[in-house]
């Protein structure tokens, strides 16, 4: 118990400098200069969780992104009909994140935002959170330092679009495949009978 | 899983513990509230304009010390110029005082005596239990003196000394109690303290606004039509402008008195002297009424007019004045945690 206070609330586990340099690493900020980071490690917030922990859940509301420092994050859907289906039985697998990556960006530019999904660590994991408010504080304190975070949002969310996009396109393939290949074979058995 | 259970519980007990500390601090500690209601007052109004200079690129120290010794200066300003007539207006008032104080009681006998004759009801009595309790008031007040200078200058060093750190470390303040929140209520309590935060500065800021225009336009109407001590009624209708619905009433009550004890000080007739001195007051009311509270100060709170009247009463009953200026932003603060943590569990 103790042991744990002193893990999670006392101790700094990620020491500044750790977080500074991984902030430096992240996609979102790589466009930060020295004080910019250190100006943005001073709003963002280390959270730690143990593993089998939702981060969030499909249909919270949402404020905004989580990037991840250690550990690895499953990220699931669930069907809001589906009975009995909760982040530690059941659902659909969407995908699973490991040290580096960061998810729930979205909230950062939607207002009102849902959590489209539930994100779930799948090991002991520390994350970065940056949130609407923190972003808020940037754009209000240094516009040109929240400009570069925003571009890079920006082309987050794009890419994101994209391989939405082209995912939707194929599957409208598949689909319009499949409808093709049906109606040939309902012809074939209308004119064999 | 359990360890994380039993982790989770031990955040809440601590954040529960640390909410528990600071409204006990708040409430036993004499000027604490106080100071710290005026100390918010003062980090909402300023926080803009710091980050504003920050802005500029300057850091967040320099441009709280640049903010506060331009506020310096503005007081100093305001000393040199404003204070000066108050404490004419006030030597003045002092020394009409007695007389005011017995045209007010002749006033009052006059009226007595009228209702005895007309319609024959009221005792005499009145009049000298008014005079006993103006006299007992005066007593209370002047013993009480010492100890309102002691708790001005309490509150004049310790509302700044606040604000500058609430100035230089909201963020830390705000990471602090966000690390030791349970993981389960992390973004609830970031969405809240955000909305609290958004919903606190506007009200603050629009009633300052508020207050600072009804004072201009008090003042500005009284030097119009030649009222004495326009500025310490314009002052006094302005902080009264505070208190919710009945605030604007006692307001211009003071006026109302000067006039009727001393109808000679102004033009014309006695009616023409209402009429004039209404009209004032009625637009520095409607002013706000029409345009300020509508558009600025409804679209913040999001209050039932019943649960408005009540939170007042309940206000006055448990900080008096103090409550009743501050029950309105703590009863939607209250209606916000409540409903956030409503909406979370009924999830």
């Amino acid at each position: 118990m103790i042991q744990n206070l002193w893990e999670n609330i006392l101790r700094r586990k990620n020491s500044e400098s750790d977080i500074f340099h991984f902030l430096k690493k992240s996609f979102l900020f790589q466009d930060l200069g020295h004080q910019e980071i250190e100006f943005l490690s001073q709003l963002v917030h280390v959270r730690h969780y143990q593993s089998g922990e939702p981060i969030f859940r499909q249909g919270d509301s949402g404020v905004g992104m989580y990037l991840l420092v250690n550990g690895s994050v499953d990220i699931v859907m669930h069907d809001p009909a589906g009975e009995g289906s909760n982040e530690l039985n059941g659902g659909i697998f969407i995908t699973r994140l490991e040290k580096g990556d960061f998810f729930g960006e979205l909230s950062l530019a939607e207002d009102p935002s849902y959590r489209s999904a539930t994100a779930v660590c799948l090991t002991k994991s520390t994350l970065v959170g940056f949130f609407k408010p923190d972003l808020l504080q940037v754009v209000q304190r240094n516009p040109s330092t929240g400009n570069k975070i925003i571009l890079r949002l920006a082309e987050i969310l794009g890419r994101r679009l994209r391989e939405t996009t082209d995912k939707v396109t194929e599957l409208y393939t598949e689909l319009e495949q499949l409808k093709t290949q049906a109606q040939g074979k309902k012809s074939e058995k209308h004119f064999t009978s | 899983m359990r360890n994380t259970l039993r982790l989770e519980n031990l955040r809440l007990l601590l954040l529960l513990s640390f909410v528990a500390a600071f409204f006990f601090l708040l409430f036993f500690i004499e000027n604490l509230l106080i100071s710290l209601v005026l100390a918010f007052v003062v980090y909402y109004i300023l926080a803009p304009v710091v980050s504003w200079v920050e802005r500029k690129g300057l850091g967040r120290g320099t441009s709280i010390f640049l903010i506060y010794t331009l506020n310096v200066l503005v007081v100093v300003l305001a000393f040199y110029l404003v204070i000066p007539l108050m404490v004419d207006q006030l030597a003045l008032l002092e020394q009409e005082l007695p007389e005011l104080q017995s045209g007010f009681l002749n006033l009052v006998s006059r009226v007595e005596a009228k209702l005895q004759t007309t319609f024959h009801i009221g005792e005499p009595l009145f009049r000298d239990n008014l005079r006993n309790w103006m006299i007992s008031q005066t007593t209370e007040y002047t013993s009480l003196i010492p100890k309102w200078i002691s708790d001005s200058l309490t509150l004049l060093f310790l509302t700044p000394f606040l604000a500058f750190f609430m100035l230089r470390d909201a963020s830390v303040f705000k990471r602090a109690l966000l690390k030791v929140t349970p993981n389960r209520y992390f973004e609830t309590v970031i969405k809240l303290l955000d909305d609290m935060n958004h919903q606190v500065g506007s009200f603050i800021r629009a009633r300052f606004a508020e207050a600072m225009i009804v004072g201009l336009f008090t003042w500005v109407g009284l030097l119009v039509i030649g009222f004495p001590f326009a500025a310490l009624l314009a002052l006094f209708a302005a902080l009264t402008n505070l208190i919710p619905y009945i605030g604007p009433v006692i307001g211009a009550i003071p006026a109302f008195i000067i006039l009727f004890v001393n109808a000679e000080i102004m033009f014309g007739s006695l009616g023409l002297n209402v009429l004039a001195l209404t009209f004032v007051y009625l637009v520095a009311h409607i002013v706000d009424a029409v345009f300020i509270i509508p558009i600025v100060v409804a679209k913040i709170v999001d209050l039932h007019p019943v649960t408005v009247v009540l939170v007042i009463i309940l206000g006055a009953q448990v900080l008096g004045i103090v409550g009743m200026i501050i029950s309105i932003p703590v009863a939607s603060l209250l209606k916000l945690v409540f409903s956030s943590f409503y909406r979370q569990a009924l999830r």
